[in-house]
């Protein structure tokens, strides 16, 4: 039981974080990054292929990666198992490669497609991602391809349950953490700008801001958060292989949420975040019984895949706005303004 | 202040605009009057580089600005207004204005985290915004997302985006299509006053209202500029002067 509350805890964190990174891109720049599942994968890298040649230089271990990994991981634990500092410092120092690579990866990521209109974007960034996954998959040489890479445990002060435990605080604070950033940025004028260019880009043109520069930040801003996930995810599970980061989970199933919580309004997105990750969790954790019972003719493991992809079509066509709706971006001066002038009638149309 | 020298725009072969050289001068009230069809909207968005020009050159204040983006014309100091209002769908009506605020810091994506580097400038814009808002009288639906407005509000709306920026030079297109005409006056006069710092090229079918406050007048006809001797100019020239 421990067990299922601590595995929810710690997805619904890592879901949030991506989802915020993908509301920040399509909630409100309205860019469909179809290729979400490529910033976590980045992330995944800076941990997997930069962190561990970093230190295999500093080590000097000169075999390929692969190896190379599996002595560093040993190398590393011991000496953080000597000194919790050093665990602190890589774990910080690696989250920080991550979020940077992200932010730049993304950034280049979108350049050459930010021109395009909505649809072909979306094919374009799904292609670009899709073609990343399968060369960091088929080749060994960049993070360890189909045997993957190991990587030190900066959490290995703790055993068993006690582990999962601690990882479930670090990644809902960093998801907290996140969320405050966020909601801050995402509540000022350049949140507003944001979606008036999701609204509009001939407008936000006309006005004299820059779409293209914009496009770029948000998706140099959305992919560095999302990396931090990919990153924290590598140390949940201290190995690095490209296929745990496939389209399904790490794309298709952010857009659902975002889409559920309601594009564009931040507090929907975590919510939808939480009642996903428990659906998910206990499918999996009961998907035996459910075959049983169900007589189910085929592996229960489809039956996530089956339930998602209904649950999609059904909240778009039934409920489009989402669980939650947009929220107007009142700034303080516009609240103060609006007390002072006694605006504050609503008129809901 | 804006001088266009031969200005072309092709589309598929089609001459919209063919050889069109005006000049507009400094703190006037200019009226770009013409059939439907004519090739004026076409003007502004070549002017404001919305359209690649095919040919000849678009000048402000002497600095050549010929198809630079639209953003980079902006920051030059000329705003449009579009003839089919672009609102922007889901936000509030006090949200479209406060989007024209030219340079705002808080838009800046570092900056945008420290309140107090752009709290001064956004007090600013809403307090300009709400007086607009309540000349367009609009105030009463400040917070309302902008498609539940009706077509004359939302042509209001695109008046307000114009008048929310401080730019040089103001272009619009057909600003008073649908909007009352004790309002539509109120506009008139209130761009009239505003002339002392900005320059005004308004398209506009609606002759009767704008007549009193014109100074100056063009007449396009198939993409060009028609002769001040010509019929369709004496036309138009006689239906201002009607009133
Ligand atoms: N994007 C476009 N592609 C092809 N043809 C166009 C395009 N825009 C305008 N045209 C053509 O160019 C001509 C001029 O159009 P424009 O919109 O400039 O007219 P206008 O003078 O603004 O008319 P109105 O008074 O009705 O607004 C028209 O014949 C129109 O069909
Ligand atoms: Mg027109």
């Amino acid at each position: 039981m421990e067990h299922i509350l601590l595995t929810i805890l710690i997805w619904f964190g890592l879901y949030m974080i991506v989802c915020l990174s993908l509301n920040i891109e399509y909630g409100y720049a309205g860019i469909p990054n179809f290729g979400r599942a490529f910033a976590v994968l980045v992330g995944a890298f800076a941990v997997g292929g930069v962190a561990n040649r970093v230190l295999m230089f500093i080590f000097g271990i000169s075999n390929g990666i692969i190896e190379g990994s599996a002595s560093v991981k040993s190398a590393m634990n011991e000496i953080m198992a000597r000194d919790p500092a050093v665990a602190i410092l890589f774990l910080l120092g690696t989250l920080c490669i991550a979020a940077i690579l992200g932010a730049v990866l993304g950034a280049i990521f979108i350049l050459p497609s930010a021109r395009l209109s909505e649809h072909y974007l979306a094919i374009a960034l799904l292609a670009i991602s899709e073609v990343s996954y399968m060369v960091c998959y088929y080749n060994p040489d960049i993070m360890g391809g189909y045997y993957g890479v190991s990587t030190p445990d900066p959490l290995l002060f703790f055993q068993g349950e006690q582990r999962l435990l601690a990882f479930s605080v670090l990644t809902i604070s960093i998801a907290m953490l996140l969320y405050g950033i966020v909601s801050k940025m995402l509540n000022s004028p350049f949140g507003r700008l944001l979606k008036a260019m999701r609204e509009n880009d001939a407008v936000v043109e006309a006005c004299g801001k820059d779409v293209m520069l914009l496009r770029v930040k948000a998706c140099a801003v959305g992919s560095s958060i999302a990396a931090i996930s990919g990153a924290l995810y590598v140390f949940y599970t201290t190995n690095v292989i490209a296929s745990s980061f496939n389209r399904a989970e790490w794309t298709f199933y952010p857009f659902l949420i975002i889409i559920l919580g309601g594009l564009g309004s931040t507090n929907g997105v975590i919510a939808a975040s939480l009642l996903f990750v428990v659906a998910r969790v206990l499918l999996s954790t009961y998907k035996w019984e459910l075959k049983s019972a169900l007589h189910l003719p085929f592996e229960a493991v489809w039956l996530e895949y089956i339930i998602f992809g209904v649950l999609m079509l059904l909240v778009l066509l039934f409920k489009p706005e989402g669980l939650l709706k947009e929220k107007p971006t009142m700034t303080k001066p516009i609240r103060e303004m609006v007390k002072r002038t006694g605006k504050g009638a609503r008129k809901q149309a | 202040m804006l001088v266009t020298e031969n200005l072309t725009k092709l589309f598929d072969g089609f001459k919209a605009l063919d050889g069109v050289s005006m000049k507009v001068d400094a703190n006037s009230l200019t009226l770009i009057a013409g059939p439907n069809g004519s090739g004026k909207t076409t003007l502004i968005n070549t002017i404001c580089g919305f359209y690649k020009a095919d040919g000849g050159h678009v000048f402000l204040n002497g600095e050549e600005i010929t198809n630079m983006k639209p953003h980079e014309i902006r920051k030059r100091g000329i705003a449009r207004t579009f003839q089919i209002p672009h609102p922007l769908k889901k936000l509030t009506v006090l949200e479209n204005l406060l989007v024209a605020v030219a340079e705002h810091p808080g838009e800046k994506l570092l900056r945008c985290m420290r309140c107090s580097s752009w709290e001064r400038a956004e007090a600013d814009a809403v307090e300009k915004a709400f007086e607009l808002l309540e000349f367009l009288e609009l105030d009463a639906l400040w917070d309302t997302e902008a498609y539940k407005l009706s077509g004359g509000q939302l042509k209001l709306l695109e008046v307000g985006r114009a008048l929310m920026s401080d730019a040089k030079l103001i272009i619009m297109d057909e600003p008073l299509t649908g909007v009352n005409p004790k309002l539509a006056h109120c506009i008139l006069e209130k761009l009239v006053e505003l002339k002392k710092r900005t320059t005004f090229l308004i398209v506009e079918h609606r002759f009767e209202i704008v007549a009193a406050y014109v100074d100056r007048v063009f007449v396009m006809v198939n993409g060009r500029l028609a002769d001040e001797k010509s019929e369709a100019f004496r036309e138009v020239i006689r239906l201002l002067c009607f009133k």
